[in-house]
């Protein structure tokens, strides 16, 4: 009785209840589309670097991620590969063996990272080596001369094109001095401009051999179907791996980019903060609202309480109006705001035209509008926006219950 | 039924205090009709408020329904109301929103009594009142004379042992005002429904069997008096 | 026997009046060009010890001052014809295998040279430290002069301190101390094996110790040096560097 008296006391001042649900519907389904579009930013920045360079998960020797020192490798163990892609969300696997020397053309020689990849796998974690602004990309049957693909400010500045023959000098593992001639196959941009700069892919194979580390490994780069759930995998791993005594470490893309995480850890924060601007003023409107109403309605609810309806019955049925209105308005609000996010996701806008691409806790902010799905996303400014409605005509239901019905009935209507 | 001992009422406004009624005191029997009359102000409105229990005495004791409600919660007061006690106003004051059917049973939902129950009863007065056939009107549809019946189908409903009546006739025209008139004294008759009316309205005062005068807060004649 | 080179300090030592006014940077300029002289031609036998590996290199070696300076390995195989030549400030390397040559950038000069524990840096300003650094005499014992060398103000150096150890009474180094800018000493040479070349006392045998990996040295062992050689600055330049031995 109470919940059908509340909706029709809603329907009573329809332009002002629909006005109202404009304002919440409007704010809750804009709130989920900024939410989609913020998240869709990370993962953009997250997969500027996970996707290009990193991958979510790596797997390496348990000093080589601080040292990155050309001896702390491990032998390759296809067993273990093949284990790893095998666990479930696990999508990608590169082996990948890393050096660092001198890498020169005709000018003076500049320092490099040279990644030792095998192309294929590669593929199946990043998009390194296929981002080509020139030439093609690394065989992976490789062909009698080693081929090298170079970033194109690591080119530019070594004043190299594809063709052009490299020398690549550096320390091998057992002290002699490692040194060859790479012809360039391929010219990349990542967008991030240190990796453009001093990155360089070759043939895992050739490395080995250039390095005197026959089948040995520096990393086995991961993907994962979900980011977020990269922890989750590793925790996972690390039991697999300590069972199976590699004596290896596992380290998810959070560690990795310590600052990466914080970033996308403080957007729980900034969505926060986001949802309680939007909201304090949406919910201002609402509590108007209901107070209008309340006032409005004050010779009624005196003959309510006039007829022996206790004061929390009064109470109950305004907040029952609130909550319907809020359930209300969460139901289109979300529904559009989905709707918004979806049509964001699949379309998107492109800005490239007036920007250029921003980097920012150590990835790179693509300058493109595009929206991702998160639950919480979505739940968040869904369940906010009925807890709002609730507070918002908790006080004008307070006041409604306190009213001295010999007063309120008096009240001209 | 009732008794009103002693009853004062002061309401302050600023520093200034008035009193809507000084040391007054009534006892109404069950089943009596009678009418609280007097020019506007003179305090008949506060009597029936603090009888209805919509408004507390400053000082005095009042019983009702062999209750004293003078120092009870506002849910009790309310559960109380429930119980004992219905309401007919000068301007009907039905729920703009609930149909003429449901502002009538609506005490009966209050209570948690049955659908089926609820119809039956609503029906018997409906018929009664003569608005059989409009149980799904909303008061907006309805005229005054209609409106004011339905009003006393709510306040019959729950079967009250006390109906307080604020100038039930004074929006209504003559005719229709003596037809109510009639089908109260009817219902105070078949079910000993104690009736107490305000009014200045000379046909209520007329059909009255008790005509309690009150003038500036306090009582200046009681017809039971002076037949006594 | 005293030679005229040693007793050169001493003939300072009777010029300038308070015994302590001895030439601090002619000490470790003579220090520091022992092994270059004038002009020289030069074997050494390098020895690298590292926690890793362990490796045996054969080299020669032409010198001009202190500016110029040019090596090339004899052996092993794998490494033979690597060449290195030092011109001023700048250090290149010649890599026969791929017949190119390759400018150190400056981003590199704390790099190793041929895996060895000294830097490119080493080569190019080890030769500079009494221009670089404000020099002391902290101590003197019967046996020691002890200097104390602190960089000076505008000077890009690489250490925070550097102590020369030099014996008495010939004046020929037995230590030298590298100190970070923690003042954490993290590198010493150590000096023996002294041997007369031509009319100098010359220590054959030099050993650097990288103090925080205890299990790792480089030994350098001069076999043989001949301060006569006749070399012009045309020697040092990257057509020298890049000739095939």
């Amino acid at each position: 009785m109470l919940a059908s008296l509340a909706l029709r006391n809603l329907g009573r001042n329809r332009r002002r209840t629909l006005l109202t649900l404009c304002a919440t519907v409007v704010s809750c389904s804009l709130l989920i589309l900024a939410l989609g579009i913020f998240s869709g930013m990370l993962a953009d920045i997250l997969d500027s670097t996970t996707g290009q360079y990193h991958g979510h998960l790596v797997v390496s020797s348990p000093q080589y991620p601080e040292r990155r020192s050309l001896y702390d490798s491990f032998e390759e163990d296809l067993k273990t590969q093949e284990a790893l892609l095998r666990h479930p969300g696990i999508t990608g696997l590169s082996p990948r063996l890393r050096a660092f020397g001198l890498l020169s053309f005709t000018r003076a020689a500049l320092p490099v990272e040279l990644l030792g990849i095998r192309p294929q796998r590669e593929a199946s974690v990043t998009r390194l080596g296929q981002q080509l602004v020139r030439g093609s990309r690394l065989d992976s049957a490789g062909g009698a001369q080693p081929e090298v693909l170079i970033g194109e400010g690591l080119a530019s500045r070594l004043g190299a094109t594809v063709g052009d023959e490299l020398a690549f000098m550096t320390q091998a593992a057992d002290g002699s001095i490692g040194n060859d001639l790479l012809r360039i196959r391929g010219i990349f941009s990542t967008g991030d401009r240190n990796r453009d700069n001093q990155l360089a892919l070759v043939p895992l194979d050739w490395l080995r051999e250039l390095l005197v580390l026959p089948d040995a490994l520096h990393e086995l780069a991961l993907r994962v179907d979900d980011p977020m759930e990269a922890p989750a995998i590793r925790q996972r791993l690390e039991g697999q791996l300590a069972d199976a005594d590699t004596s290896l470490a596992i380290l998810d893309w959070g560690q990795l980019l310590p600052t990466m995480r914080e970033a996308i850890a403080n957007f729980d924060v900034s969505r926060m903060i986001l949802i309680i601007i939007l909201y304090s003023a949406t919910g201002l409107g609402i509590l108007n609202t209901f107070f209008m109403s309340v006032i409005e309605r004050t010779r009624e609810i005196g003959i309510l309480l006039a007829m022996g309806m206790t004061p929390a019955r009064v109470r109950r049925m305004i907040l029952l109006e609130a909550l319907f209105l809020g359930l209300i308005s969460l139901v289109l609000g979300t529904l559009i705001g989905i709707a918004l996010t979806a049509w964001m996701h699949q379309v998107g806008i492109d800005l490239s035209d007036w920007i250029t691409p921003v980097t920012y806790a150590g990835g790179t902010i693509a300058p493109r509008l595009h929206a991702t799905f998160e639950t919480a996303n979505i739940l968040m400014p869904a369940l906010i926006l009925l807890g709002v409605c609730l507070l918002a005509g908790y006080f004008p239901a307070r006041r409604a219950s306190k009213l001295q019905p010999a007063l309120a009935i008096r009240e001209d209507a | 039924m009732i008794h009103l001992e002693n009853v004062s009422k002061i309401y302050r406004t600023g520093n200034r205090e008035v009193a809507a009624l000084l040391d007054f005191s009534l006892d109404v029997a069950r089943g009596e009709f009678s009418v609280l009359a007097g020019p506007s102000g003179s305090g008949k409105t506060t009597v029936l408020n603090l009888i209805g229990c919509l408004d507390q005495s400053t000082r005095g004791r009042i019983e009702v329904a062999g209750m004293d409600v003078s120092r009870r919660t506002v849910t009790q007061l309310a559960s109380f109301r429930l119980a004992h006690i219905g309401f007919i106003f000068q301007s009907y004051n039905l729920i703009p929103v609930l149909s003429a059917q449901e502002n009538a049973e609506f005490t009966l939902m209050l209570r948690g009594v049955p659908k089926a129950k609820r119809q039956a009863r609503i029906q018997e007065l409906f018929e009664r009142l003569g608005i059989a056939g409009l149980e799904n009107r909303k008061p907006g549809d309805l005229s005054g004379g209609q409106q004011q019946r339905v009003a006393i189908a709510r306040a019959m409903a729950a079967k009250p042992n006390l109906i307080l009546a604020d100038e039930p006739t004074a929006n209504l025209d003559s005719k229709t005002s003596e037809d109510l008139l009639e089908l109260m004294r009817e219902l105070n008759e078949e079910q000993q429904i104690t009736f107490l009316f305000s009014s200045h309205d000379p046909m209520i005062i007329g059909c009255a069997r008790r005509v309690i005068e009150l003038k500036d807060g306090h009582l200046a004649s009681d017809s039971k008096d002076s037949a006594a | 026997m005293i030679s005229s080179v040693q007793l050169l300090p001493l003939f300072f030592l009777l010029l300038s009046t308070p015994a302590w006014a001895l030439d601090l940077a002619e000490l470790v300029r003579s220090v520091e060009t022992q092994y270059s002289g004038e002009s020289s031609y030069s074997r050494v036998r390098m020895e690298i010890r590292t926690e890793h590996w362990q490796r045996s290199l054969e080299m020669e070696g032409w010198s001009l001052g202190r500016d110029y300076f040019l090596t090339r390995i004899l052996a092993p195989d794998k490494d033979r014809g690597v060449s290195t030549l030092k011109a001023q400030q700048d250090v290149w390397n010649y890599l026969p295998k791929v017949d190119r040559v390759m400018k150190i950038p400056a981003s590199m000069m704390g790099g190793s040279w041929m895996g060895s524990h000294i830097t490119n840096d080493d080569l190019v300003k080890g030769s500079r430290v009494d221009l670089d650094y404000e020099l002391r005499l902290l101590e003197e014992s019967k046996k020691h002069y002890l200097i104390e060398c602190l960089p000076r103000p505008e000077a890009v150096v690489v250490w925070g301190k550097v102590l020369y150890r030099i014996k008495k009474p010939d004046l020929l180094p037995e230590s030298i101390s590298y100190f970070d800018e923690e003042m954490t000493e993290v590198r010493r040479i150590l000096f023996d094996d002294v041997q007369p070349v031509g009319a100098r006392m010359i220590p054959m045998r030099l050993t650097v110790l990288p103090l925080e990996k205890p299990q790792e040295q480089t030994i350098m062992r001069y076999e043989k040096i001949d301060y006569g050689a006749e070399l012009t600055r045309d020697f040092f330049s990257l057509r020298t560097l890049q000739k095939r031995p």
